[in-house]
């Protein structure tokens, strides 16, 4: 092989290697990931500020960023870090026909990450927690920012014929609620409270408090003269992840194409030797199962899931994953069709010289990588518990347990401060290790020592 | 055979720049042809006209709204606060003092969700009735508060003891009643196959504190929303001449 064959080979696997990246963003992201759930919050910082001064995804760091800084007690920093994301995703939310085409010749690694679907509504309702257990003064925007986020997305994705892909998304049953709980507060609001909480019973029907919630809305007051309320927030387990799976039905019903196109043309394809692979949602929660809420020697109650964020992502996945596929197949055909133009145009049907250049197009093909980017930190499910408590300020002992009632970790003493006929906020994480960070309380912000941190 | 290469030899030229841009060019055409379009802003000028909502309701039904019932509202409480100033016999006649009314809130019936629209509502009639001069009205703070307080729901306060309750406590607060003010937005639905119609009610309801009395005044705004542009002008032209 010599010539311009040889050289035409070369600036192929060259520009293969080029177009797409080394390894995954998953793969990279995962000792983040690690070192977060073992509550190491200093090293998870570390890692994911080495990773954005290697100049990859900001938006998408920032995310993580944010997550680690809400879970260190510095909402403030990590609410203006999500809306700094919310805004930088939204820009390239729509998608550009310029990318997409220039992703078809390596993969979709070279689009500008836009953020999952479920990523970009959940943005926006961690941005109201983050918000809650500070002043509270845009929670109430956050949470209707949700709700019109999810109603977007869907709307948007409306066939002409009248169906939609991304009509089978679970709704995030948190938004409602927040909302809810929000209009509750003013004493006066109690229509939408209860129009919300319907939401909350009809998008999530497992949440048991669901149908106490909208009876009270309905019928009741906020809290009894002298008592307020404490809504414990808790994002517990690991999120999903995404992961490299290699699509073997579609790898061979594409490998029976190029035969059949290779004996009808007379001259050869790059076979599909290389698998298409496409990235698969993964969910690992680990076992932290829920956060027991005592007061004194009182158990007040377990706090129960609102949003499970993994079953979320893996419904956008099944609804999507057609589109993905369909993608992939594409970027495939449109690669066989430029070696195939390129072996026209050089007049090659058969001899060294085409094997050469099939063997650069496998190249070419086998450098294709999944796009595992996401939102490593996400918590696999947030749960919610509501508390009717006396005025004044109370110790609160909290647990994580995992789904056989056993507890995790060190349990902690957090004291919230109760206001008549007024919400508190408390926040917690929790991982199979028991709690990462420290809990964040609306009533204080104040730091509260944990068991094994110094001081 | 030296005569017949020389061609080939271009054809393979022209082919092969033909196959390298064969597939690639068209993609780039068509990225060229849809970059990523950026959000824009601009502020609206008094008097322009506004957009409207394709989905549900907006400004283009709230503001009428708004408008309607409050001045139907405040037009008739003034004739009738006219009608006691002439009614003063002997010297001058003293205007009467204003009634203070406390505005309770705005309860959504609709079909629809309004999001944000409703605190804007609120702020809006309120400003209106403070601006009118016909009432006075109490501040919403004032009002939550008292709320807050006597934990009593805004539809509690029309059972005439609870309705005795909150005002005397907003008495005793310093902010003293006569009316009670509610506004309640309903919607009815008319479907056309896949078009359909809206008429959006927004009611206010004035309740006299102590007697119970009231007085209710009401503005309607149908809305038809479609399915396509053909749709939309075969509605707007159907009932013309």
């Amino acid at each position: 092989m010599t010539g311009l064959p040889a050289r035409l080979s070369g600036s192929l696997i060259a520009a293969a290697l080029f177009l797409t990246g080394c390894a995954t963003h998953m793969v990279r992201l995962q000792p983040v990931r690690t070192a977060f759930q073992q509550g190491d919050l200093a090293e998870a910082e570390r890692l994911i500020v080495a990773e954005a001064e290697s100049g990859s995804e900001d938006d998408l760091l920032l995310l993580d960023r944010a997550m680690v800084a809400l879970a260190a007690g510095r909402p403030a920093d990590s609410e203006r870090m999500l809306r700094q994301a919310r805004d930088g995703l939204d820009r390239v939310e729509e998608e550009s026909q310029l990318e997409t085409a220039w992703s078809m010749l390596g993969d979709d690694q070279s689009r500008t990450y836009a953020g999952e679907d479920y990523e970009r509504v959940l943005l926006r309702a961690m941005l109201a927690v983050s918000n809650l257990v500070q002043d509270g003064d845009d929670a109430e925007a956050y949470s209707l920012q949700v709700i019109d986020k999810q109603r977007s997305i869907v709307a948007a994705a409306a066939e002409p014929d009248g169906t939609n892909p991304k009509a089978a998304y679970q709704q995030v049953a948190l938004a409602p609620y927040l909302r809810g709980i929000l209009r509750e507060e003013t004493h006066r609001d109690y229509d939408d409270a209860a129009r919300n909480f319907r939401l909350v019973t009809t998008w999530q029907p497992d949440f048991q408090q669901g149908p106490f919630h909208l009876a009270r809305a309905s019928a009741g007051t906020h809290s009894r003269p002298g008592h307020g309320v404490v809504h414990v927030l808790a994002l517990v387990g690991q999120g999903p992840f995404k992961a490299e799976a290699e699509e073997q039905p579609t790898s061979a019903s594409l490998l029976i194409a190029d035969r059949i196109l290779s004996a009808q043309m007379q001259s050869s394809l790059p076979p599909t030797v290389a698998p298409i692979r496409v990235p698969r949602i993964v969910a690992a929660p680990g076992i932290a199962g829920t956060v027991r809420v005592g007061v004194g020697d009182w158990s007040a109650g377990q706090t129960e899931t609102i949003t499970s964020v993994s079953q979320m992502a893996l419904r956008q996945q099944e609804a999507m994953l057609p589109y993905q596929l369909a993608r992939a197949v594409v970027r495939r055909v449109v690669k066989k069709g430029t070696i195939h133009g390129v072996k026209q145009g050089l007049g090659m049907r058969h001899g060294l010289p085409s094997a050469a250049l099939d063997l650069a197009g496998v190249a070419w093909e086998a450098s294709e990588a999944a796009d595992t980017r996401c939102w490593s930190l996400l918590p696999d499910r947030i749960q919610v518990l509501r508390l009717e408590l006396p005025v004044g300020t109370l110790p609160l002992g909290l647990t994580v347990l995992d789904h056989g009632g056993r507890p995790l970790g060190d349990p902690i003493l957090q004291d919230v401060t109760v206001a008549d006929g007024r919400n508190t906020y408390l926040l917690v994480r929790a991982s199979d290790a028991g709690f990462v960070g420290r809990p964040l309380t609306s009533s204080s912000n104040a730091r509260i020592d944990l068991p094994g941190e110094p001081p | 055979m030296g005569r017949v290469d020389r061609p080939i030899r271009m054809d393979r030229r022209s082919f092969f720049l033909r196959g390298i841009v064969q597939l690639p060019l068209p993609l780039l055409a068509l990225g060229a042809a849809g970059c990523r379009s950026m959000q824009f802003a601009r502020l609206m000028t008094p008097g322009e006209e506004g957009m409207i909502g394709s989905h549900q309701a907006g400004q283009e039904t709230f503001t009428p709204l708004v408008n309607e019932a409050v001045a139907k509202l405040l037009a008739r409480h003034a004739e009738s606060a006219v009608q006691q100033v002439s009614a003063v016999d002997g010297a001058e006649s003293m205007p009467p003092p204003m009634r203070r009314v406390c505005f309770v809130g705005v309860e959504n019936k609709s079909a629809e969700e309004i999001g944000d629209f409703k605190e804007q509502i609120y702020q809006a009639i309120d400003a209106r009735i403070l601006e009118s001069q016909v009432f006075q009205s109490v501040n919403r703070r004032f009002v939550d508060a008292g709320l807050r307080d006597t934990r009593l729901r805004p539809d509690q306060l029309l059972v005439p003891q609870q309705m005795r309750t909150f005002a005397d406590h907003m008495e005793q607060q310093g902010q003293p009643i006569d009316y009670l003010l509610y506004a309640t937005i309903t919607s009815g639905t008319t479907q056309q196959n896949r078009d359909y119609q809206r008429d959006y009610l927004l009611t206010l309801e004035l309740v006299e504190v102590g007697t119970g009395n009231y007085d209710k005044q009401s503005a309607e705004l149908s809305k038809g929303y479609h399915h396509s542009r053909l749709g939309r002008w075969r509605a707007a032209h159907s009932h013309s001449p």
